[in-house]
Order: structure tokens, then C-alpha cells, then sequence
């Protein structure tokens, strides 16, 4: 007997809200339905009313945790439009910075994946460790999220000796903890037990369904921007990239691990080859007319830009896609066959940052299950047909 | 006179008050304990040390909106908690505090006693199983099926373990297994296999993880307590409260050797034995994850089962060969 | 696969200190350069109005009080500010500052707006980079 249970928009699994509507027959799923726009808020549209400098701080805020992707990403395409080239000693402060909040992130999603599986220690443990790296990226940027570190041209701030030598130190600290993690990972029977083949994509379905990031290298597709489009100082730096090959979450946790060791690698190996120099050069007002793509390795898979400039102060278009919105084709395929129990694994698997993806709006009508796509001038003549149909009461307060 | 002792036994001691307040003192202590282990806090500022916080949180859920919901079945949906209440409460009068010495029996100490309690703590399952199926909620519904399917699996391993000191004693009656033990205290040693397998089964009885996949939280919302609210929750939490009171009591009396010497030791006896039990409850709620509804089962039978009824056998030899 | 893999570690945390600070009993230190509240010094303010252009949430309100004797009045509105700093970057004399206040809630909005009136200042402005 089959009957539907709908996965949101509010449940205490997402931390965002996302509405699934799962077909169930008994505990097993058969199908799946992704319905978003639950958060969207027009920055695209947005994006094109401030200036260059602004937009920093728009793209910056279109996520928490990778907060400093989008800003990079938007960043390194502008700086491409106005043919201007960030000092070394900038680069290599913005991509430590970078490697940094790829460390919170993962030790983040270690603790939401614990959750997920009832293991709240787990949970506990890796966020007490994750304020390590809070505190060391509050004290270079000044705001435990939300860096704003980027200028365009460089940096905003620089680094001091004492600063250095203290996530140096840190970073010990930090490397004993996550083998201790694996050790917990590998070694737990109730959290491997939960973990292992469960949410299993098969690397034919993930070339197929164009999964990037994590999820794609957990079913043994070495795919990573750092290492086939290197931007900013990957060129130059020794890292490897990370894969598993058993295709199923507990791959993905392996990834994830693995790709912490790099970070503390790579994050070492800034610090030690620091060069010196300026930390930002002057940028234009305006930037030239064109276009340009800008490609980043967010925590989460590839994120890209989109940038159009008509050579105003501000720009023409601004299209955004993050990693999340590629993963949600693999996500549908994932979830099928799959228990109801394992819902929030396989979800929080994919490090949905859902608030990443929200773009377009398509309403579903729900009398007749007709989907369209509106536009803004039609969204308004129905707003107006509503308004004269019911006119207000006038006892409402202007807030301002 | 009879009349009001027994009134006042089942009113203040060991009755509903003093079982309200112990609940909460252990719930107070799982809870701090729980946090400690994972480098936390837990409740501090309620009252010194935060003991007053489980006894605030019923009075916050008391004071809330009670919404019954319109498809719901409403006698059933309102009396449930009560009844609830009732036989956690009924069951924790059986265990043998006050009148500990097998010769001068209270109103509360008579052959096949032992029986009685696992069938009175049997019967807050179905009583789950009842309120997830008159909230006619989807997630109610799966997680009453889930409270049922569990029963399945750790039903039997626990009836074993916990009748095999029964049956090394040679009583069906509380109060005279704990003198057993007391009188021998070396023949609790082969029976730790057993308490072993009986302190699993009593986690999976009262939900705490690894198996609170009935109303586990980010799945299915809240599982059977999915639409109570206000003070039907209330009494809910309270019963699982008195159920690990009267489940740890029943391991102490039965595995460790029961409560003695007299009214002010055995009381002491009884907080720190059953304290105990209710310490190694809470490691192994920090130490573990979730398990799924399925793994829960397989578990159950590929490993307690076996073991309950090596642990009986165990038990057999002994008295057979032995004594 | 062992069971309880990681019993001991969890029972040495028993007696270790809790890693919990007591907020609002105890406060944990804030970093220097910690992104804070913005403030002006309005002696050094030569109202070129960069912090007005540059700031993404149109935070900063500047109008001129007195055309004659140069007055002027510059209002920080707390509550739109997204704390970036980007005025402190934009300011040519260093007038604009931040502070390291972050416990600035408030029961009503316009209770964090601050407003300085000034005469506009005659200062050199430093040599951009």
C-alpha cells in the first residue's frame, strides 16, 4: 500500500527548509519529489543593483558555511574582468583562509552526520573541535562567519607573525583529533552500521546525473576544480585529490576525512611559504564590458559564476550555481530503494546547502498538479487582481 | 489505621510522591551524567546544580496548550497518559523497598510478584503503540508500528535474563530472590551474563538510543508523541521517568542483590544500587548510535536471544549440579 | 570493528572540565581587529561621502544641517549595518572606526541608530596604496 510522506519544509532533519515528498510502501521508498524555492530571496536580481564593491558582501551572504566560496568565486571573476592580478602574498592569505573554512565545514558535517545517526557524541565532540578553527579564523578576519576578507584586488587584511605561529600550533591539535575521528568512524558498529551501503550511487549514475564535488568522489570519479582548472595558487601547491570507491555515504565520510588531511597539508604549507609583499592592489570603479565564468572548489562540489559586465559600475548579470542544485538528480536516485530510517543520511550525505540553490520559482498548482513557471510581471497582475478583489482593512502598522 | 498506612504508603512513600520525585532525580542525573561524558554542561542553573530542571520542565509542559486533534480518536487519545501513569506507578509499588524480610510480607510482597512487574512493564508498549495509532498522524503511525516491532525483538531475551536468577533462587517472589543474593553473595557472578543481556534489553525498552528509533527525532518527527502536547506530554515524559525508576529497581533487586538492613539502609541501598544501573544506562546511551528498526531485530535474536538462553542454561547446571 | 571503540576516552571526559563557557556569567575574550559596531571620529570627517556610496546595506546617512557653516550630520543606522567594514576600508582620513561591541540587541530598531553633528574637517587625506 503505497501512501506519501511529505520531508519538510519544516523537519527536524533539514536545517533548511526543502519540501520531499517520498512515496512509501511499508519502510521502503519508491520514488521521491524535490520541491525548492522554500528560501529563495532575488539575489541575482539584487545582485544587479549594487556596485561591484557591494556585491562582495551580497554573494558572501548567500551562505553560512561557505560563505567565503561565493565570495572568492565572485571575486576571481571580476578581478578577471577588470584585468587586474592580486599580489602573491594576497592570494596566498585568501586561499588559507579558503583551506580553513573547508576544515569547519567538514568537521561541521562530521557532527550534522552523527546527528542524523543518532550519535550524539560524535556530534559534541566534532563541533567542540570545530571552535579551533572558529577562533583562528575570527582572530585573522575579525567575524566567526561571514569573513569578508575579499577586496577586490587582494585582501583586506594582513597576517602577523604571532597570528601565524599560533595556527601553526593549532593545527597539531587539529590533525590528533581527526585521527581520532577515523578511528571512531572506522571502528563504531552501531555509526558503520548505519553508514555502510546505504544511499549507494554507482559511478556510471554519478557521471550520468553530473555530481560534483564529494559525492562524485566517493564513487571513484577524481574530479576536483583545485586539480583540472587551477585558479588562484593550486598550481603550485602539493595536493592530492581524494576518492573512495564504495559508492555509498560511508564513502563519502572517507572522502571528507581524507580531504581534511589535505587541508591541514595545504594550510601548512601556506603558512611555512608565506611570501611577502602587498596584500591588494587598487581596482577600477568601473569594470570593462564582457564575460566571464569563474569556477571554484567549494566544500560541497564545483561552484561557478556567471558574471556579465556591460562596463557600468555595477553588474549586468549575476548567475550563481552552487553545488548543491547538481546534486539533487543524484539525490532522487539515491533516496530510491532506500529505508525511510536512512532519509536523513542520504540527505545530509550530499551536504545539502539549500539555501545555495534556490534560483528559479515554479508553482505547483495543487487542485489540478499543473506546473508553471511565472514571471515577475505575471506574479504582479495576479498580485493586483487579488488587491482589488479584497481591498485592505487599513489597520495595519507601517513598521518604519 | 491499616487503611491509613496503606493510603499514606501509596500516596507519599513508595508511592506516586516519592516516585515523582525520584524520577525526576534520575532523570536529573542521566541527563548529567549523559553530559559529562560528551565534555558538556547539562543543567546548571535550575535550582543548585540544576536539579530542579526535569521538575521544571514537567511544570513548563503542564502550563502549554493542550491541542487534540480533530481526526482523533479523543477518549482514547486523552486517557492513554493516564492509564500510562497508572501502571508505571502501579509496577514501581511491587518492588521490595520498604518491607524487605521474606517472613513479615507487606501488601506488596507475595509469591509470583516477579511475574506481575515484567507483565505491568510489558504494558507501556502497547499503550505507545495505542497513542501513535489514535493520533492518526503518518509519523504516529510508523512509529507505533516501530514500538511493536521492537517489543518483538527484546520481549523474550529479557523474560529469559531476568527469570534465571529467579530461577537460581528458587522463588518466583521479589523480596526472597534479593535475601538469595544477599545471603550468597558470590552467586551473582554467573549470573552477569545475564544482567548483561538484561540491561540491552531494558535500554530498548524504555527508547534510549541505541534504540529510540520510535521517536526518533530527525526522522519521523516525534514518533508516537507527535501531537500530544501540553500536559498529555506531561505525563507521558513522567511515566518514561518512573519506567527507568522501576526498570533499574527491578535489575537491582533481581541481579545485585536487592535492598536490606532495614528502613534507613535499605533506602540508601536502593538509591545507590539502582543509581548504578541507571549510571551504566547512561554510558551506554553516549557510547552508541541509532540503529535501525530492522537491525534492532536481527540483533536482538542473532545475539540476546542466544545469549539469554546461554545464560539459563548456565543457571540450570548450577542449581542442578551444585546446590 | 571493536564494540564501544571509544569507551575509555569517553569515560576520562567524566573528569575532565566541561568545555562549555557559562554565557552570561562568563564571556569569552574578543580578538583584536574583532568586526564590532562602526563609529565615526567626526574631527577627522571631510564628508567625501565614500562610506555612504560603498556601503552594501545603505546603513550610513549623511545630510548637511547648515549649508553656511558647514555643518553637517552623519547617522549610523545600527540595526541595517551587516558589520563588513567596508567603510572603514573606504574612508580616506580614518575617521570611521569599528569598535568591538557585539552585544547590541535592543527590544526596538530605531533604538541603534547613533548620530554625530559636526563641522566638516580640513585634514589631509593619506596616500592611498
Amino acid at each position: 500500500m503505497k501512501f506519501s510522506i511529505p520531508i519538510g519544509p519544516q523537519h527536524p532533519a533539514l536545517k533548511e527548509p526543502i519540501s520531499l515528498r517520498m512515496t512509501v510502501e511499508g519502510e521502503v521508498i519508491r520514488d521521491a519529489d524535490i520541491r525548492l524555492g522554500y528560501n529563495h530571496r532575488g539575489l541575482e536580481k539584487l545582485a544587479e543593483e549594487k556596485t561591484w564593491i557591494q556585491n562582495i558582501y551580497l554573494t558572501e551572504r548567500i551562505c553560512g558555511i561557505c560563505s567565503h566560496s561565493h565570495a572568492t568565486c565572485y571575486v576571481q571573476g571580476v578581478e578577471k574582468l577588470m584585468d587586474i592580478v592580486p599580489p602573491k602574498r594576497g592570494l596566498y592569505l585568501r586561499f588559507l583562509v579558503a583551506e580553513l573554512e573547508r576544515v569547519h565545514s567538514h568537521l561541521l558535517w562530521l557532527g550534522v552526520a552523527g546527528h542524523e545517526a543518532g550519535f550524539d557524541t560524535f556530534f559534541m565532540y566534532t563541533w567542540r573541535d570545530r571552535e579551533i578553527v572558529m577562533d583562528m579564523l575570527e582572530a585573522i578576519s575579525g567575524n566567526r562567519v561571514h569573513y569578508a576578507i575579499n577586496t577586490l584586488g587582494g585582501v583586506r587584511r594582513d597576517l602577523d607573525e604571532g597570528l601565524r605561529q599560533k595556527i601553526l600550533s593549532q593545527l597539531d591539535i587539529l590533525r590528533r583529533r581527526t585521527e581520532f575521528y577515523i578511528k571512531i568512524g572506522a571502528n563504531e558498529p552501531t555509526f558503520v552500521g548505519r553508514l555502510a551501503g546505504v544511499g549507494k550511487l554507482s559511478k556510471e549514475k554519478a557521471m550520468e546525473l553530473c555530481a560534483v564535488g564529494p559525492m562524485a568522489r566517493a564513487s571513484d570519479i577524481a574530479r576536483d576544480v583545485r586539480r583540472d582548472d587551477p585558479y588562484g595558487i593550486y598550481a603550485e601547491t602539493p595536493f592530492e585529490v581524494s576518492t573512495a570507491d564504495t559508492c555509498d555515504v560511508l564513502g563519502r565520510v572517507v572522502v571528507r576525512v581524507k580531504e581534511l588531511f589535505q587541508c591541514y597539508n595545504l594550510i601548512e604549507f601556506m603558512l611555512k611559504n608565506l611570501p611577502s609583499g602587498e596584500v591588494k592592489v587598487k581596482a577600477p570603479r568601473r569594470a570593462k564590458p564582457g564575460e566571464v565564468v569563474s569556477r571554484y572548489e567549494a566544500p560541497r562540489g564545483e561552484n561557478m559564476h556567471y558574471i556579465v559586465s556591460g562596463g557600468a559600475d555595477k553588474p549586468e548579470r549575476l548567475k550563481v550555481r552552487a553545488p548543491t542544485l547538481a546534486n539533487y538528480p543524484a539525490t532522487v536516485e539515491m533516496l530510491k530503494n532506500g529505508f525511510i530510517a536512512d532519509i536523513p543520511l542520504i540527505f545530509a550525505a550530499i551536504d545539502p546547502c539549500i539555501c545555495c540553490a534556490e534560483r528559479t520559482v515554479e508553482t505547483v498548482d495543487l487542485r489540478t498538479g499543473e506546473e508553471k513557471v511565472l514571471r515577475f510581471s505575471e506574479l504582479r497582475t495576479l498580485a493586483q487582481e487579488r488587491f482589488d478583489k479584497n481591498p485592505r482593512k487599513g489597520t495595519g502598522l507601517w513598521p518604519f | 489505621m491499616a487503611v491509613l498506612k496503606t493510603v499514606l504508603y501509596l500516596i507519599v512513600y513508595p508511592g506516586i510522591l516519592f516516585l515523582f520525585v525520584y524520577a525526576t532525580f534520575v532523570e536529573w542525573f542521566d541527563r548529567k551524567v549523559y553530559a559529562r561524558l560528551q565534555n558538556r554542561m547539562g543543567p546548571t542553573h535550575t535550582g543548585r546544580f540544576g536539579l530542579l530542571q526535569p521538575i521544571a520542565d514537567f511544570v513548563k509542559l503542564m502550563s502549554k496548550e493542550d491541542i487534540v486533534p480533530d481526526k482523533a480518536d479523543k477518549t482514547l487519545f486523552t486517557l492513554l497518559p493516564i492509564f500510562g501513569l497508572a501502571i508505571v506507578a502501579t509496577a514501581g509499588l511491587l518492588l521490595p523497598v520498604w518491607h524487605t524480610n521474606p517472613l513479615q510480607p507487606g501488601f506488596n510482597s507475595f509469591p509470583g510478584d516477579i511475574i506481575i512487574l515484567l507483565y505491568l512493564l510489558s504494558l507501556p508498549t502497547l499503550i505507545f503503540f495505542l497513542a501513535g495509532w489514535s493520533s492518526t498522524n503518518l509519523f504516529s503511525a510508523i512509529g507505533g508500528s516501530r514500538v511493536l516491532t521492537m517489543l518483538f525483538g527484546y520481549e523474550v531475551p529479557l523474560f529469559l535474563a531476568v527469570l534465571s536468577p529467579a530461577l537460581l533462587a528458587g522463588s518466583w517472589r521479589l523480596a526472597e530472590i534479593a535475601a538469595f543474593y544477599r545471603q550468597h553473595p558470590l552467586l551473582i557472578l554467573p549470573n552477569l551474563i545475564g544482567f548483561a543481556v538484561a540491561l540491552v534489553c531494558v535500554q530498548a525498552k524504555l527508547e534510549r538510543t541505541p534504540f529510540d528509533i520510535p521517536h526518533a527525532e530527525t526522522e519521523i518527527v516525534g514518533g508516537t508523541f507527535t501531537e500530544y502536547s501540553g500536559k498529555k506530554l506531561a505525563f507521558f515524559r513522567l511515566m518514561t521517568d518512573i519506567e527507568l525508576v522501576v526498570c533499574s529497581g527491578l535489575l537491582a533487586t533481581v541481579f545485585l542483590g536487592g535492598f536490606g538492613g532495614g528502613i534507613f539502609l535499605g533506602f540508601l541501598q536502593f538509591i545507590g544500587k539502582t543509581l548504578a544501573v541507571v549510571f551504566l544506562l547512561s554510558l551506554m546511551r553516549a557510547v552508541t548510535g541509532r540503529i535501525r528498526i530492522d537491525q534492532v531485530v536481527s540483533f536482538a535474536w542473532k545475539y540476546l536471544a542466544p545469549l539469554a538462553v546461554l545464560q539459563l542454561l548456565i543457571v540450570i547446571f548450577i542449581k542442578g549440579w551444585v546446590l | 570493528m571493536r564494540l564501544a571503540a571509544f569507551l575509555p576516552e569517553l569515560l576520562r571526559h567524566l573528569f575532565k572540565k566541561p568545555a562549555t563557557v557559562d554565557y552570561p556569567f562568563q564571556k569569552l575574550e574578543v580578538p583584536k581587529d574583532f568586526r564590532g559596531s562602526p563609529f565615526l571620529r567626526p574631527e577627522l570627517c571631510i564628508v567625501c561621502r565614500a562610506c555612504e556610496r560603498d556601503c552594501p546595506a545603505e546603513a550610513i546617512d549623511i545630510t548637511s544641517v547648515n549649508e553656511a557653516e558647514k555643518k553637517f550630520k552623519l547617522a549610523i543606522h545600527n540595526d541595517r549595518c551587516i558589520h563588513c567594514a567596508q567603510c572603514v576600508d573606504s574612508c580616506p582620513t580614518d575617521a570611521m572606526q569599528m569598535d568591538q561591541r557585539f552585544e547590541i540587541a535592543a527590544f526596538d530598531r530605531h533604538d541603534l541608530k547613533m548620530a554625530w553633528d559636526f563641522v566638516r574637517a580640513v585634514v589631509k587625506i593619506k596616500p592611498q596604496a
